[in-house]
């Protein structure tokens, strides 16, 4: 990803510092399609992810100088923001509405082959990992990574035991390096 | 400890995913701080995570990004990045008392404008009723008007009644002579009637026809009884002559008879001004 970046991190925070709207529109451009990843994973539903991801820049723009550089990386703090947002989203009462009749669909549609695809990274590799990666495999990273369900909710929503849940999700984790190195 | 240890524990992959308890988040977080090279794990894990987001990123609809733009230049307070409260974001308290500090006193503005506007209808309001107050104040006063004149033609049309409902009780009774009296020879046209009941000894007149006399005169009624004059009265012309007037009483008298006198009445009859005369039936 790096190769792609033609600011650096720290040119890119001071653009964003100093309401640079040219930074802004980088930033967008190359982030939008993870984060809108993200939304669209917890919500589950086109419109709502894009009314997040809306949300999330609007943040991000007022909010840069909060930014902590010591704390983490850009990219990180934009998908904290982006996963809270989201999540909080999928929490809004009427949203949960429209999302019990939602949930049905996109949980099948969501773990079918992708078929947008990010600026740097090709559909190849996307369905190298997903075709290798166990479909639960998937599920329990999705549900604690994406959606930040404890290991409680893990437990109750797969059906497993408590125990079970750090077991899988650790080999889960390993599965995915290990794929991601492939590439 | 040692780093590698850590490495292999698992503990990072739980941290990850943020599912780790407490406890394993301090330690590591704790080794991260002593190990540059856990804390490089972690960095490499991070980006794995990372990776893996962007491998399912998907280019969202180009009209995000032109409504967010729009967004972003048309609203002045996100054109100077001012602050917004968040939960997700360091500092939500002081962000959160500026908010709050300059909401109320939005809200006061807006409440103020509501109330004026509010304010301004309701004069309007008051202002119309008051000019209707005004007309129906007018209306109401030519109608207290009108109501006291029917009021006062009705109490005139109640006393004629009861007038007339007198006379009629008066002309009814059975104990009550009527006594025609046409005119002299002097006056042919002339016409009144007494009506007297000997049993009370109430006299009624009725003038029937009888010229309107000058100012300084006066009808004058008289009884005779055993052949000499009696006075009953003198009696009022004009509106009043429509009406029974009650005279003097008398309990005998033969013959009744009307003269013509000065203002007050005379102790003698005129002969010469007798116009009306009539004898007692029977």
């Amino acid at each position: 990803m790096g190769a792609t970046l033609t600011y650096t991190e720290v040119e890119l925070i001071s653009g964003l510092l100093a309401r640079d709207e040219k930074i802004f529109t980088y930033l967008y451009d190359h982030y939008s399609p993870a984060l809108y990843g993200v939304a669209l994973k917890v919500v589950g539903e086109e419109a709502a992810a894009g009314d997040v991801l809306q949300e999330v820049f609007v943040k991000i723009w007022r909010n840069i100088d909060r930014y902590d550089a010591s704390k983490g990386r850009l990219f990180t703090w934009m998908l904290n923001i982006t996963r809270n947002t989201a999540i909080d989203s999928l929490r809004s009462k009427n949203h949960k509405l429209e999302q019990r009749v939602q949930d049905v669909n996109s949980v099948a549609l969501m773990y079918e082959p992708q078929l947008a695809v990010h600026l740097s990274v090709d559909h190849l590799g996307l369905t190298k990992v997903i075709e290798k990666l166990q479909k639960d495999q998937r599920i329990i990273i999705d549900m604690a990574y994406f959606k930040g369900h404890t290991q409680e909710e893990i437990a109750r929503s797969l059906e497993i035991p408590l125990g079970t849940v750090k077991t899988r999700m650790r080999n889960a984790i390993i599965q995915l390096r290990t794929l991601l190195k492939q590439l | 400890m040692d780093p590698q240890h850590f490495i292999s524990s698992g503990i990072i992959e739980l941290y990850m995913a943020g599912i780790a308890s407490e406890e394993e988040v301090r330690e590591l977080e704790a080794a991260m701080a002593q190990f540059p090279a856990v804390a490089a794990e972690v960095e490499a894990y991070r980006r794995n995570m990372e990776e893996y987001i962007r491998l399912q990123g998907r280019t969202p609809e180009a009209d995000i990004k032109t409504s967010l733009f729009n967004k972003i230049n048309n609203e002045p307070n996100l054109q100077e990045g001012e602050p917004v409260p968040d939960q997700h974001l360091q500092q939500p308290k002081v962000v959160s008392m500026q908010e709050t500090k300059s909401l109320s006193w939005k809200w006061l503005a807006t409440a103020a404008a509501v109330l004026l506007v509010g304010s301004l209808v309701l004069n309007y309001v008051f202002f119309n009723r008051y000019k209707e107050f005004r007309e129906y104040k007018d209306k109401y006063q030519s109608l207290l008007v009108s109501q006291n004149s029917i009021l006062s033609k009705s109490n005139l049309y109640k006393t004629r009644l009861e007038q007339m409902q007198e006379s009629m009780e008066i002309i009814q009774d059975p104990k009550v002579l009527k006594v025609p009296m046409p005119g002299t020879k002097a006056f042919p046209e002339a016409l009144a009637t007494v009506f007297w009941n000997p049993q009370s000894q109430e006299v009624y007149l009725k003038v029937n026809k009888l010229p309107e006399p000058t100012t300084d005169k006066q009808y004058q009624l008289w009884a005779i009884v055993d052949g000499k004059p009696v006075d009953m009265g003198v009696f009022e012309m004009g509106d009043t002559a429509s009406l029974l007037q009650k005279m003097k009483v008398t309990g005998k008298a033969q013959m009744f008879a009307v003269t013509l006198e000065k203002k007050g009445g005379a102790l003698q009859p005129t002969m010469e001004q007798m116009y009306v005369a009539g004898k007692i039936p029977g």
